[in-house]
């Protein structure tokens, strides 16, 4: 081995070595937080496809689609001072087990509170074509009125008038006055655990601020009122479970 | 342990290797010209850096029927050269299975000068531009999963994604930045217009009688250097009834924006007849006689319009002579623009201007 060659070698293995140390450090000053979402109609579990529903009205519901994007995540501890868990936009998939589930780190020791905002950023619906769980290609972008469609839930009702008898709400909207993004705060319960668990109760999209009927609205795709409306509606769906 | 940091290490040099022989392939960078005394570019040229290999991976997409559902129509099939990729004497433009549109394809130039795209300006961002007609129905009626299994599944697509971005992988982000690569270098800024404000040329009588009419009664909203201001005005074109489009009022969900529609740049206008959203205008003469008789004036009619906009037959006559002038024929015949090229491309494209 001539000792241009061994110079390569030992040079990338001096740079392993010397950043061995700073990964241990990163792991060693944060904790783990685990946020999981699940998902109910009143206190019936979610459940696509299968089950009808009745919603506030009587109204008779099958879900079949159901997600949302949440993003802004952060966390305060008894300062109220929020903290960043992410600065990605994640998609929140009823048929995605996976989706549901997210790990973090935080330096936080004891957290008070958990924000989120369920919306895309403005600056993200204006920058182009974005990857991952932000490309068009999940369905959850209007190309036409371009913009990302923030919550979506789509079923069939017996009360609704559409075609098929669909039921198909996709809000969204980043344009004022329509701006469909909303922020949520949750207190939480336990401080000391790792694991929080959300639960997003979807009888609130039909009643909450407002009282939104399938057989009057069935259909909402694109921004505007009726999607500001199931925003305030879709908004105050969740809570940390005990 | 000592074998784990010699394997560690091993696969550390395997990556440097790697590295420097992809490195040995990098693409060719490509010069956007500003014309001299045009505003920067809106488009952010940092977020998408322009190559040779982008700009060609892009322009064979533009020209590429297989990106619609029945392999038959292509971006260029509505967006024309010789029309300043506009499409060429159709009022509306068509879509897969002998479907139509409800609008004429606008004229593609200039894009990097502009932030929202369409007749309502309901796209936000030149790189979300081709979403919409990969997927309408009425267009190329795709889905964009479908656009990226075929390019994937083709033998030189691969291939080219490498050469603009590295590595052979297919996603939206790089299909539209690609598109977007060709899209931006559509500039049209070699006109005798442009010529004689440069001072290389000078206008004939007519046309000199016909641009000063131009500044007097036509340049508040069709602005030099792009002959529009990127506005969205109603210019009291009625509603047509089996259309029903309402133009910017569709995205915005405000009344007041009920039928304003953008005004139409008329670099080339010679080339981009019809005319009008919807292409109702089949001539000049038809848009004058438009202005000065046949308006349906309301309360969303422009300010500018209130009273229409009296135009006699001379001013007409020498308005004509001088929109002749912005025909850039450099642009309209420029080969590199165009698709199945042989001509080599320069590693910087020569546009005038500077």
């Amino acid at each position: 081995m001539n000792s241009i060659t061994k110079q390569l070698f030992r040079f990338p293995l001096l740079i392993w070595l010397a950043l061995l140390p700073l990964i241990s450090f990163e792991t060693h000053s944060s904790r783990p937080v685990t946020i999981i979402f699940k998902h109910k109609m009143g206190d019936r579990e979610l459940q696509l496809f299968n089950e009808t529903y009745t919603n506030p009205f009587g109204e008779p519901i099958i879900i079949t689609r159901f997600k949302y994007y949440i993003s802004h995540l952060s966390i305060a501890g008894s300062d109220q001072k929020e903290t960043a868990l992410s600065d990605k936009t994640f998609l929140i998939d009823e048929s995605d087990p996976h989706s549901k589930t997210l790990v973090f780190t935080t330096p936080v020791t004891a957290p008070q509170s958990l924000s989120f905002v369920i919306g895309v950023d403005s600056v993200l619906n204006i920058s182009g074509v974005q990857t991952g769980s932000l490309d068009p290609l999940n369905g959850m972008f209007w190309t036409w009125n371009s913009g990302y469609i923030f919550a979506r839930l789509e079923g069939k009702s017996d009360s609704s008038h559409a075609p098929a008898h669909l039921v198909n709400w996709d809000a969204g909207g980043f344009r004022p006055p329509y701006n469909a993004s909303r922020k949520i705060k949750l207190d939480l319960l336990n401080t000391t655990s790792p694991v929080i668990t959300i639960e997003a109760d979807l009888v609130k999209w039909f009643n909450a601020t407002h009282a939104i009927h399938i057989a009057q609205s069935p259909l909402c795709h694109q921004p505007g009122r009726l999607a500001m409306q199931l925003a305030d509606n879709y908004s105050t769906m969740f809570s940390v479970a005990p | 342990m000592k074998a784990i940091i010699t394997i560690s290490g091993l696969l550390f040099a395997l990556f440097l290797g790697i590295a420097w022989i992809e490195g040995g392939k990098t693409p060719t960078p490509l010069s956007f010209v500003v014309p001299r005394n045009w505003p920067k570019p809106k488009y952010d040229l940092t977020s998408n850096p322009l190559t040779r290999e982008g700009f060609l991976l892009g322009r064979k997409l533009f020209f590429d029927p297989r990106l619609s559902i029945d392999s038959t129509i292509s971006c260029g099939s509505c967006h024309q050269q010789f029309a300043a990729f506009s499409t060429f004497e159709h009022n509306l433009s068509h879509g897969v299975n002998s479907s139509l549109t409800t609008r004429n394809a606008p004229a593609l130039q200039n894009l990097a000068w502009q932030s929202d795209f369409m007749w309502d300006g309901g796209i936000a961002h030149l790189d979300l531009q081709p979403l919409m007609p990969f997927t309408a129905p009425n267009e190329m009626g795709e889905t964009v999963a479908g656009v990226i299994h075929k390019l994937q599944q083709d033998a030189d697509y691969p291939k080219m994604f490498r050469a603009a971005f590295g590595s052979p992988l297919i996603n939206t982000q790089r299909l539209t930045k690609a598109l977007s690569q060709y899209m931006l270098m559509l500039v049209s800024s070699n006109s005798k217009y442009d010529q004689v404000m440069r001072g290389e040329a000078t206008f004939q009588l007519a046309e000199q009688l016909g641009y000063d009419i131009f500044k007097q009664k036509c340049s508040s909203c069709h602005k030099e250097p792009f002959f529009t201001d990127l506005s969205y005005r109603n210019t009291g074109l009625p509603v047509d009834e089996t259309l029903n489009d309402y133009g910017r009022m569709t995205i915005t969900g405000n009344p007041k924006d009920s039928l304003k529609f953008k005004v139409p740049s008329l670099r080339n206008v010679m080339l981009t007849f019809p005319y009008g959203h919807d292409g109702r205008f089949f001539s000049l003469l038809n848009v004058f006689d438009h202005y000065r008789r046949d308006m349906a004036v309301a309360s969303t009619t422009d300010s500018l319009l209130q009273h229409k906009l009296p135009l006699s037959n001379y001013e007409i006559g020498q308005l004509t002579a001088f929109l002749q002038t912005l025909t850039d024929s450099s642009f309209l015949k420029n080969s590199m623009l165009a698709p199945d090229d042989n001509v080599p491309l320069p590693p910087s494209m020569h546009l005038h201007g500077t």
